[in-house]
């Protein structure tokens, strides 16, 4: 398994720097920059910002997101900040405030 | 997914500071801060550059800091330590590379030491020898008690905590303040570090 977890119970404050997939149960705060995707998980919470081929929320993201691929916020999740993506996909149920730039 | 493990992986790198009430492996690499009233796993080729307190330590990489543990520590064969350690029990296989200050004795004293040193600690000496690897000829490592019967694993096991009288008092040459590893660098250190480092 090559990929990063932050477990539930774990708070990182600081910067996530790496080149594979990072999934988040807990607490990060700070700057999160992977070349592979990031994984917000249902009760994690994220105040940083991020950035990542493809993100995924699912728990709480406050910050500024740029996904090279995709920006997808799921159900029951909650993002403040602008986000950067080509492609974003906004669930029923998630709540969104912020900009949103698809490089138009 | 909440039992997943917290892994830092092996491509990447988290500065600043983590803490937490579980287990932690890493991979990759950590600068900065570790806190955590679990266990700590530093698998081999990670490399962590920070100061440690956590309940048990297992090291198999590199790890360069001050270490604080209220349990144990293991330092396995591959192990490359630089920085002080407390731990009531701690275990270096035959192979593993320490260079340091060991106290079994007081954790409180030693865990203050720690963390009012933090911010001043500097750490730029120590950031070369972080990067070191290969690690230095196994020859080099510090005695490393040869005279020890046991045949297994552990060569160098503590006496038990409880064998020790908690009311010893600290002799005035063991100050609870560990020495400054960093500057040792350059002066003290072992010849293989001084070798090393001048390579780069």
């Amino acid at each position: 398994m090559a990929n990063t977890v932050i477990g539930s119970s774990i708070v990182v404050d600081g910067e996530i720097s790496g080149e594979e997939l990072l999934t988040i149960l807990g607490t990060v705060k700070g700057k999160i920059a992977m070349a592979g995707g990031v994984v917000v998980e249902a009760g994690a919470t994220v105040e940083a910002d991020v950035e990542g081929q493809t993100v995924t929320v699912s728990g709480k993201l406050t910050g500024n997101v740029t996904a090279r691929e995709r920006l997808e916020l799921r159900p029951e999740s909650k993002m403040v900040g602008n986000a950067k993506a080509p492609r974003i996909v906004v669930a029923d149920g998630a709540t969104f405030k912020g900009n949103v730039d698809m490089d138009v | 997914m909440a039992d997943m493990q917290t892994v830092i992986g092996v491509e990447t790198r988290v500065s600043g500071e983590i803490r937490g009430g579980e287990d932690l492996v890493v991979k990759g690499r950590v600068d900065g801060k570790i806190q955590l009233s679990h266990s700590l796993t530093v698998d081999k080729g990670a490399i962590v550059q920070a100061d440690v307190d956590v309940k048990s330590l297992i090291v198999s990489g590199t790890l360069v800091g001050n270490i604080v543990a209220s349990e144990s520590v293991r330092l396995h064969a591959s192990a490359r330590v630089v920085g002080d350690l407390a731990s009531p029990r701690v275990m270096m296989e035959a192979g593993a590379a320490y260079r340091g200050r060991v106290d079994m004795g007081d954790i409180e004293a030693a865990r203050a030491a720690v963390a009012s040193r933090a911010v001043a600690r500097p750490v730029a000496g120590r950031a070369e020898v972080a990067r070191e690897r290969p690690a230095p000829p196994r020859v080099a490592a510090p005695p490393r008690t040869a005279a020890l019967p046991a045949k297994s694993a552990p060569r160098f096991v503590a006496p038990a905590a409880v064998g020790r009288p908690a009311a010893a008092p600290a002799s005035p040459a063991a100050p609870p303040a560990f020495p400054r590893v960093a500057g040792a660098v350059s002066s003290a250190a072992p010849a293989w570090a001084k070798k090393k480092v001048r390579r780069r």
